[in-house]
């Protein structure tokens, strides 16, 4: 729905004066003034922007241009990173689920992997830069950013270009619970951890691991990895020397297949991790040894039989103080696993009972809650470049943020409770 | 939709030089398996894995590795195990052969570019 046209000018004017000389801070105002369609929530904030500077020319408030801090984090804070396709560059947007307003963005090279920190402190990525765009010198680097000012208060060099560079797994980077350290993933040339001094702003080495994928920390020097022969690796490792590396059990089988994007409480040291099938395996860390919970069926007998699988790009989303699990499900095709999905079942994750099945009204591919009481439920549509902001507990459709760059695929949110 | 690849490792492919430190090779490029000499020191790949993992042989001997599966292999010796720089050896396609003459003592380990858990030894004694 457009504004009333006397409305625009002012509008322009007053939301462009703030946007100048703040690139990071411009979009919810560049937005404003796109052609293309508002959602809902951007309307309203538009309409109450053209009040306020309405009312403030009228009482002969000049404008003042400056660059806008960010709110401070909270529990409704939630990151939408935008891979775009493979892009040489590439960008996050940070929003207000409560709202539905960017408040903020950062760039990133190619396929970045973003961190949050749980209690809010601060922001990061591994992110991937070549001298000349696409080629020439590649480095790969670190960058923390502060949460309100988005300026980025550290650049840490990782040295010989080790960074894996994949479709955006969140758990490909991680920070250990103390936020003092980030961990990256090297596939090549042999599988390896990178450890990050993120306190001392210093990378500290390479850990050699065997054939093992993904980063779960549970201590400041200690995390799990899923590993090709069906068990998962505990590493702890010191200052130096090799780490100390021990196997679980094999948890499932081989021709059980365990999706790129587990879920995975860092506070609760819960594993949440769907198959093709929908069957979850959930390991419980919380003790820094594997305990492996009973596998659950996030899908009835019945809705297998007629073709329910899960599908997308982050199927699974865990709610820790509810003990939750929302899965992306819908009719598909076997080996169409990452299509979008128009479903989300809820089951507790104690029994395995459904508490609730959503139809999302979009074609969604990844989803997460955010951690608080009566948390929001993201739905990101990579096609759609939104983000629909859904009540988790009826599942209505509250809210939508879009525009989202080219092909946003993951959303993260701070578990800051 | 648009779907993006699974476990799209983005590395490049390709043979590098045919000389090395400590090995040279006899061809850059894949030979086919059948004109490998029956008397050929052979490493054979098959089910992901280097049929024999750790080969003991002497110095100036010929180490020919052939795929014998339809998934392309290769070997790869990272940088400074046999030259200063890494030896990338060119992917083998089924039935397709490549070799290595190595020319000095020592222990070199190497691996299979796409697939980092293949990992093989050639000791030269
Ligand atoms: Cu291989």
């Amino acid at each position: 729905m457009a504004l009333p046209p006397n409305f625009m000018p002012l509008f322009r004017a007053s939301l462009i004066g703030l946007g100048l000389g703040c690139s990071a801070l411009a979009l919810a105002a560049s937005a404003q003034d796109a052609p293309e369609a508002e959602a809902p929530a951007q309307e309203t904030q538009g309409q109450a922007a053209a009040r306020a500077a309405a009312a403030d020319l009228a009482a002969g408030q000049d404008d003042e241009p400056r660059i806008l801090e960010a709110p401070a984090p909270d529990a409704r804070r939630v990151y939408v990173n935008d891979p775009a396709h493979f892009a040489a560059v590439t960008q996050q947007f940070v929003i207000d689920g409560e709202a539905g307003r960017v408040i903020g963005m950062i760039d990133g090279g190619f396929l970045p992997n973003p961190v949050v920190a749980d209690d809010g402190s601060f922001i990061a990525h591994a992110s991937t830069v070549f001298s000349r765009i696409a080629r020439g010198e590649r480095t790969d680097y670190v960058e923390v950013f502060d949460p309100v000012t988005l300026l980025p208060t550290a650049d840490i060099e990782l040295p010989d270009a080790p960074r894996f560079l994949v479709g955006t797994y969140p758990w490909m980077t991680s920070l250990t619970p103390d936020n003092k350290t980030l961990l990256f993933y090297q596939f090549s040339p042999a599988p390896a951890v990178g450890v990050v001094d993120l306190e001392g702003k210093a990378f500290k080495r390479m850990l050699d691991v065997p054939d093992c994928y993904h980063i779960f920390p549970t201590a400041p020097d200690t995390f799990f990895m899923h590993c090709r022969d069906g068990s998962l690796a505990k590493v702890k490792f010191g200052a130096e020397g090799a780490p100390e590396i021990s196997h679980s059990e094999v948890f499932h089988p081989e021709d059980e297949f365990l999706i790129n994007h587990p879920a995975y409480s860092s506070k609760s040291g819960r594993l949440v991790w769907p198959t093709y099938t929908g069957k979850i395996h959930q390991i419980d860390l919380s003790s820094g040894e594997a305990k492996f919970l009973p596998a659950v069926e996030a899908l009835t007998e019945e809705e297998r039989a007629e073709g329910w699988r899960p599908g997308g790009w982050q199927q699974v989303a865990y709610h820790r103080a509810l003990d939750r699990i929302y899965l992306l499900v819908d009719q598909r095709d076997e080996w169409r696993h990452k299509t979008a999905s128009r479903f989300v079942v809820v089951l507790d994750a104690k029994t395995g009972a459904r508490i609730a099945k959503f139809e999302m009204g979009h074609e969604i591919d990844s989803i997460n809650v955010s951690q608080d009481e009566k948390p929001l439920l993201y739905a990101l549509s990579t096609g759609d470049k939104t983000l629909y902001i859904h009540d988790a507990e009826s599942g209505e459709e509250l809210r939508s943020v879009n525009q989202l760059g080219h092909g946003p695929q993951v959303i993260t949110t701070a578990d800051m409770g | 939709m648009r779907s993006c690849l699974a476990a799209c490792a983005l590395a490049a492919f390709g043979a590098t030089g045919a000389l090395a430190g400590k090995a040279t090779a006899p061809s850059e490029t894949p030979l086919p398996a059948a004109e490998v000499a029956k008397d050929a020191i052979v490493v054979d790949i098959t089910k992901m894995k280097y049929a024999t993992p750790e080969i003991h042989v002497k110095v100036g001997d010929t180490v020919t590795w052939i795929n014998r599966e339809a998934m392309p292999h290769n070997v790869h010796f990272v940088a400074g195990v046999l030259d200063e720089q890494a030896l990338k050896g060119p992917m083998l396609k089924k039935e397709q052969a490549y070799s290595l003459t190595f020319t000095e003592a020592g222990t070199y380990d190497y691996h299979c570019t796409p697939h980092p858990f293949m990992r093989g030894k050639v000791v030269v004694e």
